[in-house]
């Protein structure tokens, strides 16, 4: 299908460069909340555990969609739109909380949290044939993987399982194996910056920007990261042993292993088109993101423990999701400064180049090495077909 | 117990203004300074969003004075040449305090912090809150046993290198 956005997108022909101009332009934008965030892909918008007793809530936007994720009283887990069957009001105004019902202010419509109209003043007065069983909450297309809450507003978008394609197996590791998980808390920001960039960190960069590997005597190596064949899906594995003495810092806790295998001591799983589980040393973190607009993109990151944690283990986890990963984190800070100054030097001509990793810049591999940057290739290339944008010829 | 004196409330002024300094100068070392240097004294950052809701994970969780002293390093060692850097102006005003002992005081003050970057030089609010700090008074000057900054901003606008 070719569009009006695909004026002036002229794609490289190698497959290891990325034009600039689609981290800044403001039609392409539009034109991606069109065809991926409410196409025909599945969008993780909260882990169960967000939600754990009955009436729990909490509210996100997937694009510019309102939508509030709650559970029953019977205990099942819903995601609905967030706006009145009625005229359409934004129905919940808080971030998080506990309700039985969800009753609209502007005419009183009452809702039970199953979605079921169960209120509406002057009924009596309302058009022939008005039934409430018809005005239900509207929901999107759910499904849950280990607790992950993911939603789709295409009706072509293929079964979760399908979708995930092998990145399930990573996905489930990254979700403390199980999905028992119990939640800590958040930390969002606003970063300044195109969603594409910010989705663009890439296994090379980590030992070069990140002083703190290279001071700690930190050392990753043996791993595995792999892309999935259609969406561009990555899963990383890989080693990560800390110096047993360090004479940088004083309390080496936001740096030790209390309970994860050492050997895959960080798991990541990123999905097409923004969303990362990571379960990094001790941490175990979902990142779920808001593109706001071309030029800014909202993260939430959510840090849980597992079920089966201790206390001891579970302070360990919070004390080490605070101050590790994240936008103050020991390791993550860098990352976020990253993220704007990407976005401003987007603004220039031309391309961007991958090369850590690139065995052939005229095909795609699926294999790569943990630290490479190649693995956001075939991410790439998804992007370049799901946008309709054509590569030159070579 | 007795009730706090105008010499109280000076040592406890005198400590936020030397922290507020401390911050806005970059003096990383001059910010611990401000602190007892006590093994349990804490630094903790958070959002008013995460205390409604009983969620124990913060922003910054320096619980400890060893942490407190490895935050100096992040700042100064670590993340050194990797950032935007960018200029805050703290803007405090005490709003409650209570003697919990002899020698302690339990302080409320309210802040803002504009912060200006300076690759674009412009001025905005980076955060506001309240700091709810636990003050030990001493002759010399007090400090800080225990600072918490408790923010109503529940989404930063800028990923954070200083602490607030």
């Amino acid at each position: 299908m070719t569009l009006t956005v695909n004026q002036g997108v002229l794609w490289p022909a190698h497959t290891n460069e990325v034009p600039k101009e689609v981290f800044i332009r403001p039609d392409i934008f539009e034109e991606e909340l069109k065809r991926i965030f409410y196409g025909p892909e599945w969008h993780p918008v909260a882990h169960e555990s967000e939600v754990p007793k009955p009436g729990d809530f909490k509210t996100f936007s997937l694009g510019k969609v309102p939508l509030i994720i709650n559970r029953d009283m019977e205990g099942r887990v819903h995601v609905f739109f967030n706006a009145c069957a009625h005229r359409g009001n934004q129905l919940e105004t808080a971030t998080a909380g506990n309700k039985t019902e969800f009753e609209c202010p502007y005419h009183r419509w009452l809702f039970s949290a199953s979605g079921d109209l169960v209120g509406c003043p002057a009924e009596a007065e309302f058009a022939p044939g008005f039934q409430r069983k018809d005005f239900p909450l509207a929901q999107p297309r759910m499904e849950m993987f280990y607790g992950l809450i993911f939603v789709t507003f295409s009706p072509l978008t293929p079964d979760l399982d399908t979708w995930l394609e092998d990145a399930q197996s990573g996905l489930k590791e990254a979700l403390g194996v199980d999905g028992r998980l119990k939640l800590l808390g958040y930390q969002k920001v606003r970063y300044r910056t195109n969603w594409k960039a910010y989705n663009d960190n890439d296994g090379y960069h980590a030992p070069l920007l990140h002083s703190a590997f290279r001071m700690l005597n930190w050392q990753g190596g043996a791993g595995r990261q792999y892309a999935t064949r259609q969406h561009g899906h990555v899963i990383f594995t890989s080693s990560m042993t800390v110096a047993p003495k360090n004479t940088l810092l004083k309390d080496p806790s936001v740096v030790a292993f209390r309970g994860s295998d050492p050997t895959r001591g960080s798991r990541l799983a990123q999905l097409f088109p923004t969303f990362i589980a990571t379960s990094h040393m001790d941490v175990i973190s979902l990142r779920f993101a808001i593109p706001l607009n071309v030029n800014e993109t909202e993260v939430h990151y959510a840090y849980f423990s597992h079920l089966d944690d201790d206390a001891e283990m579970e302070k360990h986890r919070l004390r080490q999701s605070s101050n590790l990963l994240g936008p103050c984190g020991l390791v993550s800070m860098e990352d976020a400064s990253v993220f704007h100054r990407v976005h401003i030097g987007n603004h220039t001509p031309g391309v961007v180049t991958f090369q850590k990793g690139v065995k052939d810049p005229d095909s795609l591999e699926q294999e790569f090495k943990q630290n490479d940057e190649a693995g956001n290739l075939p991410r790439w290339e998804y992007y370049r077909r799901t946008m309709g944008f054509e590569r030159q010829a070579l | 117990m007795k009730a706090l004196t105008a010499q109280d409330l000076f040592l406890i002024d005198e400590l936020q203004t030397r922290y507020i300094y401390a911050l806005d100068s970059k003096n990383i070392p001059g910010w611990l300074e401000t602190f007892a240097e006590a093994p349990d004294a804490s630094y903790i950052c958070t959002t008013q969003e995460s205390v409604e809701r009983n969620l124990p994970l913060a922003l910054i969780m320096d619980d400890c004075y060893a942490r407190l002293q490895d935050r100096v390093t992040y700042i100064t060692k670590i993340w050194a040449g990797t950032f935007q850097d960018y200029r805050t102006r703290h803007f405090t005003q005490r709003v409650n305090a209570a003697k919990l002992s002899h020698d302690t005081v339990a302080v409320h003050t309210n802040f803002t912090v504009i912060y200006t970057p300076e690759d674009n030089g412009s001025s905005e609010v980076l955060t506001a809150g309240v700091y709810e700090d636990v003050v030990k008074l001493a002759d010399g000057g007090a400090q800080f046993l225990s600072k918490k900054a408790v923010t109503d901003t529940s989404v930063l606008p800028r990923y954070l290198v200083y602490p607030l």
